[in-house]
């Protein structure tokens, strides 16, 4: 098998034993959606805003539901592999250890995308904004993949302390702010109807969180995996 | 290049390990050269290193210092180095809620294996776990489990096995299980390195053993001549 083919399969085995766990197991998107939804009812529910203002703050709660159920499907993923110390299974594999952190991210980013396929219909009821427009999934797509790839690296480095259940949030958010922050305000742009060219700095910050947490991860991941 | 030469004539060597856990050396300049077939027992005291030594050669540890040749290959040039390697520890590595087929499955596609399905059954109904290949490995027993990763450790057919305490768990007869596994391996040519804490069951087995002590190895011999040895004789009597 070429080397290119041989990592592109690795990748894939790794996403597909973590699907087909989590099919088998049903612990972790179940608990995210919940998680998610929950969010969504208490802010509405408690903050019995006018319409006005929940246009203005839909974007802000659509990021925060979602990263923090991604947080809790980034935490499942770690206690995956840390069972039974799973993880040393798939290091003792031939292959190059970078294709871990791809698998395991790509699997991490479709539980994500799982949730926002479903959370989505509920926000447009909940806050009166059309949330199935294409261009704010693209921003959702690049935003959830930029979290999730910085959420699997810094889970990969959780792994290895004491304090692992409670580290990765502490380092997660302080680093993903400039994804949030990126994500909230193209988000609230296409909600409010702006054009791309006003929004473009905030696509293009998403972007380049995507690929220099993903090129952080093809570097680092063995290192930090390794004691 | 004197080491390196000398490497190629063993299956395993080791030169000026050391390993540190918060500036504590727990491998310390180790030395250790395992020829081929060989069965070795590590022995040594709690915390003497020996999962250490292990994990490092398994690959899932760094040495702060030294080298080690696998097959005359230098450990770490290449990750196609570990399909040489066959590792077993008291964790099993497995994914509960997935079935033994699916877990055997799973590892049998990361090292791209030929004849996936033929090699799976051939490692299950050598390890007597037929009647349970479908049942996720959560309802196994300890004894089962450890069969079940005897089984995934071998489905690459690697020429080295580490074992890490792999008695650790196991009732009476599941550890007579795993004597008989372990003697048809070196009888088949594996060589093998087990580390073990009360080693006695397998000294008629095994082929030599080395004592770690102090982060090196202090002892290294045919177990034909440990009487020759009164000090390890007696910690081996008393590990037993």
């Amino acid at each position: 098998m070429k080397p290119l083919i041989r990592y592109l399969n690795t990748i894939w085995q790794i996403t597909r034993k973590d699907i087909q766990v989590e099919w088998r197991g049903r612990q972790g998107v179940p608990v995210m959606l919940v998680f998610a939804l929950l969010v969504v009812f208490l802010f509405n529910f408690a903050l019995q805003l006018s319409p006005e203002l929940q246009a203005g703050l839909a974007s802000g709660l659509l990021w925060v539901s979602l990263a923090f159920a991604s947080t809790l499907g980034l935490n499942r993923s770690v206690s995956l592999e840390r069972e039974n110390n799973a993880m040393d299974g798939l290091l003792l594999a031939p292959v190059d250890r970078s294709a871990i952190f791809f698998g395991k991210s790509i699997s991490n980013f479709a539980f994500t995308c799982l949730v926002a396929i479903i959370l989505l219909p509920v926000f447009s009821l909940f806050y009166q904004q059309n949330m199935l427009s294409l261009p704010l999934i693209g921003i959702i797509l690049l935003g959830v993949a930029a979290y999730t790839s910085l959420g699997t690296l810094l889970a990969a480095l959780s792994i290895q302390t004491r304090t692992r259940d409670v580290l990765l949030p502490v380092l997660l958010y302080p680093l993903a702010l400039p994804i949030l922050i990126a994500a909230v305000e193209s988000s609230r742009g296409v909600l409010s109807g702006q054009a791309f060219a006003d929004l473009q700095s905030w696509v293009y910050l998403l972007v380049a969180c995507v690929v220099l947490f993903n090129a952080a991860g093809l570097m680092f991941f063995e290192t930090i995996l390794e004691e | 290049m004197e080491n390196q030469a000398a490497s190629h004539a063993l299956q395993i060597a080791v030169r000026g390990l050391v390993k540190r856990y918060h500036y504590h050396p727990v491998l310390n300049q180790l030395t250790l050269d395992i020829e081929h077939g060989a069965f070795c027992i590590l022995v040594g005291s709690n915390g003497a290193g020996k999962t250490t030594l292990l994990r490092i050669l398994a690959s899932l540890s760094r040495a702060d210092e030294g080298r080690i040749w696998i097959g005359g290959m230098l450990l770490g040039t290449s990750p196609l180095l570990r399909k040489r390697i066959g590792y077993i520890s008291h964790h099993t590595m497995f994914y509960q809620d997935l079935t033994a087929i699916e877990n055997l499955r799973h590892y049998a596609r990361l090292y791209a294996l030929q004849d996936i399905d033929e090699k799976i059954q051939a490692g299950i109904q050598s390890t007597g776990l037929t009647r349970a290949q479908h049942q996720p490995v959560r309802t196994f027993s300890r004894g089962m489990q450890q069969r079940l990763s005897i089984a995934r450790a071998l489905l690459h057919d690697p020429d080295i096995l580490l074992f890490d305490e792999p008695y650790t768990g196991l009732d009476q007869e599941a550890a007579q299980s795993l004597d008989q596994k372990l003697n048809a391996l070196h009888q088949a040519g594996r060589t093998i390195l087990l580390a073990a804490h009360r080693p006695q069951r397998l000294i008629s087995i095994a082929s030599h053993v080395a004592w770690l002590n102090d982060g090196k190895i202090i002892q290294h011999i045919p177990t034909s001549r440990l009487a020759d040895i009164p000090d390890l004789y007696h910690y081996l009597q008393e590990a037993a």
